[in-house]
């Protein structure tokens, strides 16, 4: 009983333990804003209005381009999977490491010299980075499914299509909901650097703050987009740990 | 040339858990001669292992003695200690980043020997467990098959000549074929060093088969009975010995008595042979399968029937020391 | 085209060897101290629950700061250039080598701990004989992790007048609508990945000869 209970407890810890040190860190933020007297240009970007417009800016570009990714790089993957080609799969997994070495900060400014500034360069250059780390869990996350499971699965007479809805999918889940969860972080990241292609975003202010050497901008700037990436992960953790088939 | 065996003395040792009720091995007392092999044999969680790792302090004794040569072991730093006792457990434990010669020196380099001394020895060992040195000692573990290994960690532990042994399940992992093979070299090498030895085994069989006494263990390491293995078959302390026998005790103690202990008839020429080292166990199997009325002892001595290996079996019960 | 690559590469590549240079020199010079602080952290926790996991959650919630936010903390206190850029490829090559370690020091079995330690062996001895050289490989892997991620992040930290080939990246963002700045971009770019290539490549050199040919599979 007493076990239980404090298993409980701990697992309430480590489940609200990071929004409540995130909400802690914010309302120091705060106080600690509101204890300084601004001059002009530090007031023009700390005001609510503008600091929402920011924070807006960043989670659309970030949840748009993850939605994006996952109803792109998990058909794909699957498909990869099936024509279980070794070809394939060589050049799936030799791709994702060459993306793995490529610098997210250059994906971003040579799309923007080749095309143009702005959002949707920002969000297809998003899409491109976080495509293949989640191809490649969906693949490898197929794969890793035990061979007997799959044996046995068809052996009871169960279609290949069955087979990959109700065996191989939801055994792989925990690996591509991984992917996805790196995705999302990364992609708060990225987010981060759309502002060097005028995309907006709380890299805004992280850049005005440090071009017009103003501390408590880059301050408020960079734990806002901290706070958000730290939540972000949490959520995706929270989600991973709901959906996974229970069992597993 | 080898280091012969000591004795060890177990009494009233206890191991009570911390945050348990009750003891995991509860007042033991035991005593152990030199050059002897004790096989502690039980069911799983009997507390046979924690016995054995008090010996060597892998586990601490919560009270109680242990004195190996009159040695109270409880004062000696345990690390100086497990370095002159051998330690074979069942998963071998060879460490797999080290090749077998590696691995057969690491308690000699703990004891500070010189590499002539130690290279010398890890030949002698592998010989000695029948693995030819010029093909093994640069191998790596996972080169070996599974009996190989097993002889390697046997002569690990033998390493720097230990007066005694522990075996934890030594031949547990290994198929039965191979297990019976490496329990007939052990005793051949056992016959050779005469260490004292302490076996931890849930096999009844194989404590039959190897040990010079065995003590039956039950709940809390509790010894329902300590005796040699034909006493143990020929009379069972109590019901609980008798279900850990199981059936067959019969033909378990046959196995146990050579040929050569048995007042034989007349030899028989026409009869088929059996060899004169091997036990009634044997010669009743060649009784069954031939369905002759007696078989011959080669050598000419005599001959066996039936009834001889019956009475000899019916003797048996009144205590008779194995041989 | 004016600004055509090989002239480009032809008048600038003195300066792109000495920032590859650059970028390497950062990036092990990060490494090397992240390796250090990263494996004393391990052993300091891999045994211990709560501090595994306060150290294990630290570094997870660290990891995913943005690089950039990171770099823009730290400028106002150390300044512009190596300072940060070291510190923060130090901060984010912890959690894979602090974690790897763990991992890598508790897949050690425990028989073979337990042999190591019932033929006299003492805990530092056979951590250091036994356990540490069984975890390498799964240590090397998260070193050869951190490697990944702080190349790349080291070409942001050119924002911040960091070392390496970020340099050439933004310089072709600045000089956007010129001729050259697709050059300077796609310079920066790929040598920064031929870059992470190479040390990955190095890196399986040094697993595989770090490591006992005992435990190679």
């Amino acid at each position: 009983m007493t076990a239980l209970t404090e298993q409980r407890a701990r697992l309430g810890l480590k489940r609200f333990g990071t929004p409540f040190a995130v909400v802690v860190v914010l309302a120091v933020l705060f106080l600690w804003l509101g204890s300084l007297t601004l001059d002009s240009i530090e007031e023009r970007t700390l005001n609510t209005s503008y600091l929402v417009e920011r924070t807006q800016e960043h989670l659309i570009l970030t949840v748009a381009s993850s939605a994006l990714v996952a109803l792109l790089a998990i058909p794909a993957g699957i498909a990869a999977y099936r024509v279980r080609s070794k070809a394939v799969r060589a050049f799936v997994i030799g791709l994702g490491n060459i993306g793995q070495a490529t610098p997210a900060v250059g994906v971003v400014i040579l799309l923007a010299i080749v095309w143009q500034t702005g959002f949707f360069t920002a969000l297809i250059s998003l899409v491109a980075y976080c495509f293949l780390p989640v191809l490649r869990n969906t693949l490898t996350g197929l794969e890793q499914v035990d061979q007997a499971t799959r044996e046995a699965a068809r052996g009871m007479g169960m279609t290949p299509r069955q087979v990959l809805w109700r065996i191989e999918l939801p055994l792989a889940s925990p690996v591509i909901l991984a992917g996805l969860r790196t995705a999302l972080v990364f992609s708060v990241g990225v987010a981060t650097i759309a502002t060097f292609i005028n995309a907006g975003g709380l890299g805004d202010m992280i850049v005005n703050g440090l071009k017009l050497q103003r501390y408590p901008v880059i301050v408020v700037g960079a734990v806002l987009v901290a706070a958000i990436a730290v939540l972000i992960d949490w959520a995706a953790g929270l989600v991973e740990d709901l959906v996974r088939p229970r069992g597993l | 040339m080898s280091e012969p065996g000591v004795g060890i003395e177990l009494s009233h040792v206890t191991k009570l858990y911390a945050g348990q009720q009750q003891a995991a091995v509860e007042d033991f007392s035991l005593s152990v001669d030199p050059g002897e092999l004790v096989m502690f044999v039980g069911p799983s969680g009997c507390g046979k292992t924690t016995t054995m790792k008090m010996i060597n302090r892998i586990i601490e004794p919560s009270s109680g003695s242990i004195t190996i040569d009159g040695q109270d072991v409880l004062s000696l730093d345990p690390n100086e200690l497990r370095r002159h006792i051998g330690y074979v457990i069942q998963q071998i434990g060879l460490f797999p980043h080290m090749t077998i010669a590696e691995n057969i020196a690491t308690v000699p380099k703990l004891l500070g020997w010189s590499r002539e001394r130690t290279n010398n020895r890890v030949d002698e060992l592998l010989r000695t467990v029948q693995l030819d040195p010029a093909v093994f000692a640069h191998r790596y573990p996972k080169q070996l098959s599974g009996g190989q290994q097993q002889r390697v960690g046997v002569a690990r532990a033998l390493a720097a000549d230990p007066p005694v042994m522990l075996m934890d399940e030594p031949f547990g992992a290994t198929d039965p074929i191979t297990r019976q093979k490496l329990q007939a070299e052990f005793l051949k090498l056992q016959a050779d060093i005469g260490k004292t030895i302490i076996f931890v085994t849930h096999d009844f069989d194989e404590a039959v088969r190897l040990g010079d006494r065995i003590a039956v263990l039950g709940e809390r390491s509790r010894i329902e009975q300590f005796d040699t293995p034909a006493n143990i078959l020929a009379n069972p302390a109590n019901d609980y010995v008798s279900s850990f026998i199981g059936h067959g005790a019969g033909l378990m103690r046959l196995a146990l008595i050579p040929i050569s202990d048995v007042e034989l008839d007349a030899p028989d020429a026409t009869a088929p042979a059996v060899d004169a080292d091997s036990s009634l166990r044997d010669a009743l199997d060649l009784l069954m399968v031939t369905g002759a009325e007696r078989v011959n002892v080669s050598g000419g001595e005599g001959s066996l029937t039936h009834a001889r290996i019956s009475a000899a079996l019916n003797k048996a019960r009144h205590p008779v020391e194995a041989s | 085209m004016s600004g055509s690559l090989d002239v480009f590469l032809a008048r600038r590549w003195e300066d792109l060897v000495m920032l590859t240079l650059q970028h390497l020199a950062v990036v092990a010079l990060s490494l090397a101290i992240a390796t250090v602080l990263g494996v004393l952290i391990g052993l300091l926790v891999w045994d211990r629950n709560v501090p595994r996991t306060a150290a294990l959650t630290a570094a997870g919630i660290a990891i995913t700061i943005p690089s950039l936010a990171l770099l823009a903390l730290l400028s106002p206190v150390l300044g512009l250039g190596w300072a940060p850029t070291v510190v923060s490829l130090v901060f984010y090559s912890l959690l894979p080598i602090v974690r790897n370690t763990v991992v890598g020091l508790r897949e050690v079995p425990a028989h073979l701990v337990e042999s190591a330690r019932g033929m006299g062996m003492t805990p530092v001895k056979t951590l250091l004989s036994i356990q540490l050289p069984l975890a390498w490989p799964v240590i090397v892997t998260g070193i050869r992790v951190a490697a990944q991620l702080t190349v790349g992040i080291a070409a942001i930290a050119a924002y911040v007048a960091g070392p390496g080939l970020g340099l050439y990246i933004f310089k072709g963002l600045s000089s956007l609508g010129s001729a050259n700045a697709l050059n300077f971009a796609l310079t920066g770019t790929i040598c920064v990945v031929l870059l992470a290539l190479l040390i990955d490549g190095a890196f399986v050199l040094i697993a595989r000869y770090s490591t006992s040919r005992g435990l190679r599979v």
